[in-house]
């Protein structure tokens, strides 16, 4: 390989990239506004639950206990209803999530030392976030189950508050949240959307270059010249691995200085998965880029692959342990998942080479696979 | 020909001329064999997929118990850490290696059971357990702590039965509040259902919007739009008929995928009306298609009128409420987002498919999407009209 020949070819690139000023300017600010948005809005927290409360009982016990629900933070009140009709349409109408259904002897029951029932109903379209109100629901109806046997057994026994609790309570769980102590989402999500953005943002800006010269045939001086194969596509890496490059520093520094995510892990480390993970996502550009005839097909065959393997196949939204079968292979083939588990560990846990470095041979690899395969299908001599 | 001179002559020619451009649009669609593949691909095998993937339910977690009680009392509570959330996976010896697993990612869950937890139980004391949660994934995080607080309260209220007794009470007599949680619209919360959905409407969102984009900056690109605008046809019959042949395509689309994979290979249900249904999605692709023509008018070439249609799909994917829930964004993010089609497209999709909603309690969403049509369009004309009148 021709080291002149190929940062030729680079500095060629560079000058059309530069020259398209709206096109380089979109290079920078795309990503940074995808950071701040999804930064912004990406958060899995399942707050402000619109709910509504269906009353048959109306006494003071049952207000008491849609209170319990009415006072958490994670629900917030819409009214009470009047029937279960009016349940029913809110529910259709996506007006509220959950109605708290309490029956007519509600009171009198839990007087009687019976079992007195209250009934969630659950809208289960958003099942991911359904999961987690239905675990709110349990917890508060278990607390509000809790109060009322405490205050059966100081009536009854004359215990203090604290004694029945002990005597209902005997294990006390006491949790601790290990990587993301308040469970906050911004820091899970804020290094996830590094993963995200370099997997977008690099294949568009490659998947256009070579198929460009394609259409307006400027390819064909390409193959008449006594440029490799493999100089002609180093060179047309190089200048978005650069700008890639650059976008994943800003990145890295929205997510640290803007968002207050830790960075516990090793810099240099870091750097060098950072790198190979864009080599990786900009060779797939590239390989689409060889492989289609118009541009037009090179954009969207670029962003929805992107936006396939982000949502479903990168561990981001939902957790990879999870995949079945296909699912499960076509997730362990690309780089997206290796590099959210890379991003991980790196921000929130500090662990690095030693426990990461099988990731970065998948980079190494990954990308060796997709290089060799658009050198084999890179021809100068185009079929007639 | 006699009906062509009618008093609608003029219409039936306006369409016809714009029936043309449809077939031309679709014809060339078919000649670029990768985009053709990937159009039969995004809604055929990629929806299969889609169904295969994750689910934020917690399954099988793995729990390491660090039990330094080693007590009858201490070994049945760890061994109430059972599928299908958790997967016991034995004990730890040290702090260090509790750690250093978690760090691994090799247990999601440490519970540290401490000594003298059955005596602090019989002297009736607080028994303090403690669980180490990795909470790297929030979500995942919050239910594995969730379910571990069942455990521990189903695993204590035998203790409070007996603690009751020998205070002098009687359990039996205790009052307690059931819970009955009924799951509506997906009562088994089956992922399948809500991740093929959300794929489809990704897919239609995505391919919409970029498809008729990339179609007009092609003609401007290449000069073909000089030819079109020679011709007797107005900016309004070369947008219309882009728009059309997209609908056509999306409308294919979006039937094969319910009715060849969905329906039959996954039981998504098809409650509400179908032909509301399809009008629906003709006018959700009709506002999308508006969106990318309008973004099209403001780039010069096919990099450019990529990364600006990035800029906007994006956010919209994303942000609508399909793959994070709207409740959790900030309110002026969550108000923006009214803006976006594919928001009140999913209370439509969702509302028709599992719900079985009618106009009644659509006519909101549709009105919005219709309002947003509308305005894309005014707007791609105009750019349109006088960037080439």
């Amino acid at each position: 390989m021709n080291l002149r020949r190929v940062l030729a070819v680079a500095h060629k690139e560079w000058r059309e990239i530069v020259r398209d000023r709206i096109y380089f300017l979109l290079a920078f600010l795309l990503p940074v506004m995808l950071m701040l948005v999804f930064g912004y809005g990406m958060s899995q927290d399942v707050e402000n639950v619109a709910f509504a409360v269906l009353d048959e009982d109306r006494t003071p016990m049952s207000r008491d206990y849609a209170h319990h629900f009415i006072d958490s933070r994670y629900f917030s009140y819409q009214g009470h209803l009047m029937s279960a009709k009016e349940a029913d349409r809110l529910l259709a109408d996506r007006k509220v999530r959950v109605v708290i259904v309490i029956g007519p002897s509600f009171e009198r029951r839990i007087l009687e030392g019976r079992g007195a029932e209250a009934q969630a109903l659950i809208d289960g379209t958003f099942t991911t976030s359904a999961r987690t109100i239905r675990a709110y629901v349990e917890a508060i109806n278990a607390a509000a189950s809790a109060r009322v046997q405490v205050g059966y057994l100081t009536r009854k026994l004359g215990l203090s508050t604290d004694e029945a609790i002990q005597l209902l309570q005997p294990v006390k769980l006491e949790v601790r949240y290990l990587y993301n102590q308040e469970v906050r989402s911004i820091w899970a999500v804020a290094p996830s959307l590094m993963m995200l953005i370099l997997i977008l943002v690099p294949p568009l800006l490659m998947a256009l270059s070579v198929v460009r010269e394609k259409e307006t045939g400027a390819i064909y001086n390409i193959c008449a010249s006594t440029i490799t194969r493999a100089e002609f596509l180093a060179g047309k890496l190089l200048p978005i691995i650069g700008i890639a490059g650059a976008n994943a520093l800003i990145l890295w520094g929205i997510a640290v200085w803007y968002f207050g995510a830790p960075f516990k892990g090793s810099a240099i480390f870091f750097v060098l998965a950072t790198l190979t993970y864009v080599l990786c996502t900009t060779s797939l550009g590239l390989l689409i880029s060889l492989l289609v005839k118009t541009q037009q097909a090179a954009m969207i065959i670029s962003t929805v692959l992107s936006v396939i393997i982000a949502i479903q196949f990168s561990g981001f939204i939902t957790p990879a342990a999870s995949l079945q079968g296909g699912a499960w292979v076509v997730a362990h083939i690309f780089p997206a998942l290796y590099y959210n588990d890379v991003v991980k560990g790196v921000f929130l846990k500090g662990v690095g080479f030693a426990v990461l470095w099988f990731d970065v041979a998948v980079f190494v690899l990954f990308a060796c696979v997709v290089l060799v395969l658009c050198h084999a299908l890179f021809r100068k001599r185009m079929r007639a | 020909m006699s009906t062509t001179r009618g008093r609608f002559g003029w219409l039936v020619i306006w369409l016809r001329q714009v029936g043309v451009l449809c077939g031309k649009e679709l014809i060339q669609l078919t000649r670029d064999r990768a985009l053709f593949i990937y159009t039969v691909y995004i809604f055929t095998a990629n929806i299969f997929l889609a169904a295969g993937g994750a689910t934020n339910e917690l399954r099988d977690a793995v729990v390491r118990v660090r039990d330094l009680d080693r007590t009858q009392a201490s070994r049945d509570l760890a061994y109430q850490f059972l599928p299908p959330y958790f997967r016991f996976a034995g004990g730890v010896d040290s702090e260090r290696a509790a750690l250093d697993l978690l760090d691994r990612g090799e247990a999601k869950v440490v519970v540290e059971i401490p000594e003298h937890f059955a005596r602090a139980l019989h002297d009736q004391r607080p028994a303090r357990v403690q669980v180490l949660v990795d909470a790297s994934q929030a979500n995942t995080g919050f239910l594995a702590s969730s379910y571990a607080e069942r455990i521990a309260g189903r695993y204590g209220a035998v203790w409070a039965q007996r603690n009751v007794e020998r205070a002098g009470g009687d359990p039996r007599l205790m009052p307690a509040i059931g819970n009955d949680i009924r799951v509506w619209y997906n009562p088994d919360l089956n992922e399948k259902w809500f991740n093929t959905i959300s794929e489809l409407l990704t897919m239609v969102t995505v391919a919409c919007i970029l498809l008729p984009a990339a179609a007009m900056i092609r003609e401007k690109e290449r000069g073909t739009i000089e030819q079109l605008l020679v011709s007797p046809l107005s900016a309004a019959q070369v947008m219309l008929s882009k728009v059309l042949s997209m609908m056509a395509v999306m409308l294919t689309g979006v039937a094969v995928a319910i009715f060849g994979i969905m329906r039959p290979v996954y039981h998504v249900p098809f409650i509400g009306s179908v032909p509301l249904f399809f009008l629906l999605t003709a006018l959700y692709a009709f506002v999308n298609a508006g969106l990318g023509l309008a973004a099209a008018t403001f780039a010069r070439s096919s990099a450019q009128v990529g990364l600006v249609v990035l800029l906007m799909v994006m956010p919209v994917i994303m942000l609508s409420g399909t793959w994070t829930p709207l409740e959790s964004m900030p309110p002026w993010l969550r108000e923006l987002m009214g803006i976006s089609p594919l928001r009140h497209f999913i209370d439509v999709a969702y509302g028709i498919l599992l719900r079985g909603a009618g106009f009644d309690v659509l006519w909101d969403s549709v009105l919005a999407m219709a309002a947003i049509g509308a305005v894309l369009f005014a707007v791609g004309l105009w750019r349109f009209r006088r960037q080439f009148g």
